[in-house]
């Protein structure tokens, strides 16, 4: 069994490149795994499991990539890491892992920002969302500040993604439910992975002030960083805390800015992006992690799966994948009131640290039982067992949809018993459906 | 009866499949049945475009023709064979080759394409399906029935047919030089023969008859003469007449036939009808059924050092070179290929 890999791969600063490397031992146990990159340098420890090539989405070996049963494309919503994947999953359709529900940020960030190229953004959201998606979309663009957060959920352009894809893998339950309704591609859910943790948790007794918190990974607006300073600055036993922030920062000037001014100088930490193994002992160390998200682009967290596998408690954010979170393993955050309910939580972390602590025991088990990545492998595998369904099921849509393209012209004005449609049906049925015999063989 | 039989055609190419589906229906009228080809233009690139040739035959009708049934229909190539008929036989040539033996091979196209594994899936998930829908399944060759056997699991029956005009060929006199009639194409190796003749140490001489797909491929092959300095033994024939063809097989030393993985191969056959050795490689496919190693013909390696080989032993050695033909001759009578049997049993 052979399957191609589009990915991130270490050491890009990306979360999706961890959770490759995650699976990566797993997966090259049960197929032959081809990692395909478009940038120049990746991890040697990669080659222990894999081939690792190397393409241009304009330029790349078909004859190598079609001698697998399955490509397997890994779509987030940072266009600098994804846009050469999803580049040649428009041409070599193949199973589509979508890391992010909501793509809106990568295309528009892609066609505007890389490609200067506005009417190809602009196209896009007209061909999946019509006269009125275009309306909308030409006054965000027009418009000085426009405001991508309503865009993003507004216009998940999910279906772009998808468009020449065999099916999409998720892992929330929400996108699940969200992405079969179309009936379009076959949809597959897989609880997000877990990755091995470079050191253990700290686990002797009761945690004692000061406690540490921690935020960890990407630093955007949606992770509500202000909110969490105001929250400490508005703590009388502020003194009790120590907060560490670890991972790259879209706006350190403010940030710092922001800290002075609600004098937390002494309370917090910037230290910028971590490697992976200093992130896992600053983790080990730590008492609650804070790791909001608004908005969310309906993604799973591996940063939580992280928190968990260091039986850390932590506060979540009361939206998308994070508000099906099990009240057990974490508290949360509502959007509407976010400086009030961390401070609430911080002052009632004070009074029963040994709560906390059970939480993060909790999230420890869910990750061991959920997230498994012998679990998630089992997934991918069956997806590549059933390849040959998907390629059928591909070819009928192809030939329905160009079928009806062709008869358009001349259908319309016929009676509503004509046949053709159903007996074209049928046939398309019959050049593509498996037989029974073909199915009980796999 | 009234028979229809289905082919492809890809317009203004001209080869064996042509010439196998007039043999058919010429020897249907013979022998007293009304028969038709029904040709179906095609067109495999880009790769989604063969899938649109699938469903358009899927979506003929060719049960009656006004108002008249046809009685059977007789399928030769992918993918005329899967328009539909409840009393359709198959006589395979050969399947589409590239999502087959061919598919990761340096002839193949199909696999340079990004949907290329797709719509090779969906190639065979149709012939696996419908091609035993069929009454009965023929292959053209030992050959093309290994491969349906060995790709999809399906059995057939070969069905040998003898080559055009057979009644016609003759042997006269060797001369000095061999032949190799056949389209100037990769598959026939007419570039791998050029190479074989740069290493022979007699001043062997090859006619080479046959026009090319694309008129470029001609002039690669001229420029390869000359690049390899033998241009002055290589003598191109272009398009030749029947009687033309059968003069050049007859006063020959040899026969060259060297194609990659051929399904069946008219020119083995004439060659043997034209009482030569025929000059085959141990890849060649269909030949391989016909040609017995240093009893009627040579089997050599796909190198230019074993052709040469073969082609100085019979250039050397003509009164052996002349025994092989004879034996070969000997051979053709032997399997009593006929037109006759081959309709009792597609209309059986």
């Amino acid at each position: 069994m052979k399957l191609n890999w589009f990915s991130p791969l270490p050491p890009a600063k990306s979360g999706i490149a961890d959770y490759s490397f995650g699976i990566l031992p797993e997966l090259s146990r049960r197929a032959e795994v081809t990692l395909w990159t478009d940038r120049a340098g990746w991890d040697p420890q990669l080659e222990q499991y894999a081939t690792v090539r190397r393409y241009q989405p304009e330029r790349i070996d078909w004859v190598e990539l079609n001698r697998a049963e399955l490509s397997f494309y890994n779509i987030g919503n940072n266009h600098l890491h994804h846009a050469a994947i999803w580049q040649v999953s428009r041409q070599s359709p193949g199973i589509v892992i979508l890391h992010d529900a909501r793509l809106h940020d990568f295309f528009e960030s892609l066609y505007r920002g890389q490609w200067r190229d506005q009417a190809g953004y602009l196209a896009q959201i007209e061909k999946h969302y019509g006269e009125e998606g275009l309306r909308i979309a030409t006054e965000f663009v027009t418009a000085r500040h426009g405001d991508y957060d309503f865009m993003a959920q507004r216009f998940s352009l999910t279906g772009a993604v998808l468009e020449n894809s065999l099916g999409a893998l998720v892992h929330t339950k929400n996108a699940f439910d969200e992405l079969r309704v179309s009936n379009r591609h076959p949809v597959f859910y897989a609880p997000l992975p877990s990755a091995p943790i470079l050191k253990s948790a700290n686990t002797d007794g009761l945690p004692r002030p000061p406690y540490q918190l921690i935020i960890f990974g990407h630093i955007g607006r949606n992770r509500r960083l202000d909110a969490v300073l105001e929250a400490l600055a508005q703590l009388s036993e502020r003194n009790l805390f120590r907060l560490d922030i670890y991972g790259e920062i879209d706006d350190p000037k403010m940030l710092r800015q922001r800290i002075h001014t609600l004098n937390l100088k002494d309370t917090v930490t910037v230290h910028g992006y971590t490697p992976l193994a200093e992130l896992d002992e600053a983790l080990s160390t730590s008492h609650l992690a804070i790791n909001l998200r608004y908005p969310t682009m309906g993604e799973a967290s591996a940063s939580q799966l992280r928190i968990w596998e260091h039986a850390l408690p932590s506060l979540v954010t009361r939206v998308g994948w994070y508000a099906s979170l099990s009240p057990d393993a974490v508290v949360h955050v509502h959007p509407d009131n976010e400086v009030a309910d961390i401070r609430s939580h911080l002052e009632t972390f004070l009074q029963d640290p040994a709560r906390f602590a059970r939480m993060g025991q909790h999230g420890r088990r869910l990750v061991e039982t959920e997230h498994h990545p012998k679990t998630y492998v089992d997934t991918i595998i069956s997806l590549v067992e059933n390849a040959r369904e998907f390629k059928l099921r591909q070819a009928a849509f192809y030939l329905a949809e160009r079928s009806g393209t062709v008869m358009g012209s001349w259908t319309r004005l016929m009676t509503t018993d004509f046949d053709s449609p159903n007996r074209l049906a049928r046939k398309i049925h019959s050049l593509t459906a498996q037989t029974a015999s073909d199915t009980q063989a796999r | 009866m009234r028979v229809l039989i289905t082919t492809v055609q890809v317009p203004f190419i001209r080869g064996g499949a042509e010439v196998h589906a007039e043999g058919l229906r010429d020897a249907l009228r013979r022998f007293g049945h009304e028969a038709e080809i029904l040709a179906i233009p095609f067109k495999w690139y880009p790769p989604e475009k063969i899938l649109d040739h699938m469903l358009a035959c899927q979506l003929l009708d060719i049960t009656e023709v006004a108002g008249t049934p046809v009685d059977r229909v007789i399928g030769l190539k992918f993918p005329a064979y899967l328009i539909p008929h409840p009393n359709k036989v198959l006589w395979i040539l050969h399947q589409h080759r590239t999502a087959y033996e061919l598919w990761d091979h340096p002839l193949s196209d199909l696999v340079y394409f990004p949907n290329g594994s797709h719509v090779r899936d969906v190639i065979q998930q149709a012939d696996r399906k419908l091609i035993p829908q069929a009454r009965a399944v023929f292959a053209n060759s030992q050959n093309v029935a290994r491969r349906l056997k060995k790709f999809c699991d399906i059995d057939s029956t070969p069905l040998y047919h003898p080559p055009p005009d057979a009644e016609h060929f003759y042997c006269g006199p060797a001369e000095d030089y061999l032949f190799f009639p056949s389209r100037l194409c990769i598959p026939k190796r007419q570039a791998l023969v050029l190479e074989a003749l740069a290493h022979t140490r007699n001043p062997v001489r090859i006619c080479f008859a046959g026009t090319s797909d694309q008129p470029a491929y001609a002039d690669e092959l001229k420029a390869l003469a000359r690049k390899l300095k033998v241009q002055q033994r290589a003598d191109w024939l272009g398009p030749i007449s029947g009687e033309e063809m059968r003069r050049r097989y007859a006063h020959a030393i040899a026969v060259i036939y060297p194609p990659t993985d051929e399904d069946y191969g008219y020119v083995t056959l004439e060659g043997m009808l034209a009482s030569k050795p025929v000059i085959t490689c141990t890849d060649s496919g269909g030949p391989l059924e016909f040609v017995a190693d240093h009893e009627t013909g040579v089997i050599a390696e796909p190198t230019p050092e074993a052709l040469a080989a073969a082609f100085d032993s019979v250039w050397e050695n003509r009164k052996q070179a002349k025994s092989w033909g004879e034996a070969g001759r000997d051979r053709y009578q032997s399997l009593n290929l006929s037109w006759k049997t081959v309709i009792n049993k597609l209309l059986a």
